[in-house]
């Protein structure tokens, strides 16, 4: 048997130093800007590699996959499940009742001290790395190569259900009178295209708990809500790895207030 | 001239005519029957088709997968089954297994058919289909992929039982080995459908389509023994010695896959226990609202009961042999029904302790969806019992020409000759390079 | 016998279950119960029992000064909103942060939405308003 050669003196020792600027920025790339899980996913929480990402601003928002990127952030805190959104989605969207495009989940911690309540929005994530679009057969459903919306081809669509199970955020239901698959796509066709600047849901909602736009932009008062190490931003189901664009944080009224009339709300 | 062309063709294929079927007095009233729920079946499919699935249909957005897909899967994982085993005698050559092939091939298309006409009243827009797999491939989709292997193993079953009728057995040997390699890459990738939902911990990973084939197989040699059984009540000729001897194999085989099964679905157990997202569902299962399907269907009479009658019937007892793969044919249902469960019951945002979601998910199949279910497997029955009349029991016909001195070997099916003084069952065993047993030991 | 002594005792019980019943609804009438407000955003839920029998607020520390005595009087208002709860009127009287939690924080503390909402005319606690839509969680195909 033969043993390598190992020269000890020449092992380059592995820590920081060694690490070469541009492997590291490739993998800050890697770890952030291609995942589009910025502070909030298990890849990167806030910590201290975000102000080293900071550094490199303008080559770091150019790594988003799309332009304009579009995402929400859903400040948990300030929902009231006024169900305005629901009802907004349904009729922006023609939304049967038997489905839903979003969706107000109820949370008690009943031996929490004060409020006891809490109401999480649900709705599709976009994610960057789309399960549902993956598993489609026909490629019925699809991310928008422009902003990243992933939307649906209803004609293109044979029902067969696999997206719905493929979906680890139960973002889709079977719409019989489209006769295909129906989940939210922020909009895109009832509002985004036709130069909204909001989807409906984000526009009616009247506590600013969702804030829809382009976490491309560093003027968007969606990247300056993400980009920031103040406070706690995360994703839902991180450990399916699919690069959501729906961020989640904890909010409170007396938190920047107005930043739904800075996104342009209602 | 025409005339005398096909009945020579009709000989060969051991074509017996309908009227055979019809004459057949009291088997054929239980055909009829069958044929009158497959059909009664459909029109209750129909009605659904047109009320809209969502309306009639026990699936919901949340458990979206239900009884169908459980049906579809138990009759492919079948006809795969049925494929693989057979495949072992008439593809790869090994004698036993090959007078079983004509049934086990024909029942292979039987059940293929079977679980389309069940996927097709699942699927909301099944003629999109075709339309779509070609015009707008999607090659990183397990659907696709699942749709295009399974036709294309369709096919060369078909090509396959085609040449095994006209007795041309290298082409039906290349076909069968076309079968085999499309029916393990679909039935594979079928399980791939499952284990590649990586938002789905229960079904994620490699285990699903190594599973997929194994249990394949168990499901394929159970089905071989149970119309084998059935055949030979319907026909007592059809239990020959070679056949007799064929079913032997076959019940080895079942036995040591039954075994492979228990221990995969033992260490799925163990292995799910540990991992705190998979033990949700493993739970309801082995304690909770699905134990009963688990213990009893699943791993009693789909397992542990055939287990134990196939050791005692020592391949010979058919009516023992009979009952297990009946308890079995059952069990195997069940076990589907159970996977395609088991992955959905639990909530995707179990996690989150949400009132919404602090509960297993339900799912119940509706009266459409069993009709459904009584359709399509009725519909392989009433085929099943067609082929047994019609097609002579599949019995492998002698050829047209046989040279003088020459026989036509029951197992592979081609021409052998015999030296002087030799029995074909002695010519049988030196072509095929058998060993020769004793006879009168082989009759104890 | 027996079987009148059988009556007698069903009697008993059932006049029992009533006459408990009715303590129960006196008492909630002692305090004015649960305040469900549905205007302009459905829906906030007032309970005079946590207010008084748990806190211990007097009834005229509130009436009829912040809020009249008749139920949902305020909500018909055009500045029952969450602006002019934050300049400390109507509940942000109190709730400024100050005497007790601000009206900026703890949301869902009194917002139960329109699930809380429509659990209680579920449970019979609230009549329904016109045009309500209760329907069963967890459906949807």
């Amino acid at each position: 048997m033969k043993l390598m050669n190992i020269n000890l003196e020449k092992l380059i020792p592995e820590s920081l130093d060694s690490v070469s600027p541009m492997e590291r920025r490739s993998f800050l790339k890697m770890g952030l800007v291609i995942t589009g899980v910025f502070a909030g996913g298990r890849i990167f929480s806030v910590v201290s590699n975000v102000n080293e990402a900071f550094a490199s601003s303008t080559d770091f928002v150019e790594k988003y996959p799309y332009s304009p990127h579009y995402s929400m952030v859903i400040r948990q805190g300030l929902c009231i499940d006024c169900e305005q959104c629901l009802q907004a989605c349904k009729e922006t969207n023609s939304v049967p009742d038997y489905g839903y495009r979003t969706r107000i989940l109820t949370k008690t911690v009943s031996d929490a001290i004060g409020r006891q309540r809490e109401f999480i929005p649900i709705l599709c994530n976009h994610c960057n790395d789309a399960p549902c679009t993956r598993a489609c057969p026909t490629k019925a459903t699809y991310k928008n190569e422009v902003n990243g919306v992933v939307m649906m081809n209803s004609k293109k669509c044979i029902g067969c259900k696999m997206c719905i199970l493929a979906c680890p955020y139960e973002a889709r239901y079977y719409n019989a009178e489209r006769r295909a698959i129906d989940k939210c796509n922020f909009c895109y066709d009832t509002r985004i295209s036709k130069g909204e600047k909001l989807t409906a849901c984000s526009y009616v909602c009247p506590t600013g708990a969702r804030i829809f736009g382009d976490i491309s932009d560093p003027e968007n008062v969606v990247y300056s809500m993400v980009h920031q190490i103040e406070k706690q931003v995360w994703v839902l189901r991180p450990e399916s790895g699919t690069k959501p664009n729906v961020f989640y944080m904890k909010a409170t009224r007396s938190s920047p207030w107005d930043l739904r009339k800075q996104a342009g709300a209602r | 001239m025409i005339k005398k062309i096909k009945s020579e063709t009709a000989e060969r294929w051991g074509y017996m005519g309908i009227q055979s079927l019809i004459d057949s007095g009291n088997y054929f009233y239980v055909f009829a029957v069958i044929g009158v729920v497959a059909l009664a079946g459909f029109a209750v499919g129909l009605h659904g088709t047109f009320t809209g699935y969502h309306h009639v249909y026990g699936v919901t957005r949340q458990v979206p997968w239900g009884v169908l897909i459980s049906a579809y899967i138990f009759c492919v994982v079948t006809s795969t089954g049925l494929c693989l085993v057979s495949s072992i005698g008439h593809v790869f050559g090994y004698e036993p297994y090959m007078p079983i092939a004509k049934r086990a091939v024909f029942l292979s298309i039987v059940f293929m058919l079977g679980g389309f006409t069940i996927i097709f009243f699942d699927v909301e827009n099944p003629f999109r289909m075709p339309i779509y797999n070609a015009l707008s491939p999607n090659f990183t989709s397990n659907m696709w992929w699942m749709g295009t292997l399974y036709t294309l193993y369709l096919l060369a079953l078909i090509v396959e039982y085609f040449f095994l009728l006209d007795q041309n057995h290298s082409m039906s040997r290349l076909a069968g080995l076309l079968g085999v390699i499309f029916g393990v890459a679909a039935h594979s990738n079928l399980g791939a459908v499952f284990g590649m939902l990586h938002g789905r911990e229960f079904w994620y990973g490699p285990y699903m389509p190594i599973y997929f084939i194994v249990s394949a197989m168990m499901s394929g040699g159970a089905a071989i023994i149970f119309f084998s059984c059935l055949a030979w009540k319907i026909d007592r000729t059809v239990l020959t010695r070679r056949m007799e001897r064929g079913i032997k194999a076959v019940c080895q085989l079942t036995i040591l896959l039954i075994a492979i099964i228990l221990f995969f679905t033992f260490w799925k157990i163990i292995s799910g226990i540990v991992a705190p997202e998979k033990y949700i569902a493993i739970k309801a299962f082995i304690s909770g609202p699905y134990a009963p399907h688990f213990w009893i269907a699943e791993v009693g009479l789909g397992l542990i009961v055939p287990f134990v009658l196939l050791i005692r019937s020592e391949g010979i007892n058919t009516n023992l042999m009979f009952a297990a793969t009946g308890f079995m044919m059952v069990g195997i249902f069940f076990m589907r029904y159970d996977l395609v469960l088991a992955g959905q019951i639990v909530p995707v945002f179990h996690a989150m302790h949400v009132e919404e979601y602090n509960s297993l998910l339900h799912y119940m199949p509706s009266f459409h969806e069993i009709a459904v279910v009584v359709a399509g497997l009725s519909f392989s029955a009433a085929l099943f019992m067609l082929g047994e009349k019609v097609l002579n029991a599949h019995k492998f016909q002698k050829h047209a020409i046989v040279p003088p001195g020459a026989f036509i070997c029951p197992g592979c099916g081609g021409i052998h000759y015999k030296k002087e003084g030799e029995s074909e069952e002695d010519a049988l065993r030196r072509h095929h390079r058998m060993r020769k047993v004793d006879r009168e030991d082989e009759h104890a | 016998m027996k079987r009148i002594a059988l009556l007698l005792l069903a009697a008993l019980l059932v006049s029992l279950y009533f006459y408990g019943n009715v303590a129960v609804a006196e008492e909630d009438e002692e305090h004015g119960g649960d305040i469900i407000y549905t205007k302009p955003l459905k829906a906030v839920i007032f309970s005079h029992k946590a207010h008084t029998e748990d806190i211990g607020l007097e009834c005229d520390w509130c009436h009829e000064e912040t809020f009249e005595m008749e139920a949902l009087y305020m909500q018909e208002n055009t500045d029952f909103t969450m602006e002019s709860l934050c300049n400390e009127n109507y509940c942000g009287t109190c709730h400024n942060g100050d005497i007790s939690f601000s009206t900026t924080t703890q949301c869902a503390r009194c917002h139960i939405g329109v699930k809380g909402y429509n659990e209680l005319v579920r449970q019979g606690k609230i009549e329904p308003e016109e045009g309500d839509v209760i329907q069963v969680e967890g459906g949807g195909h």
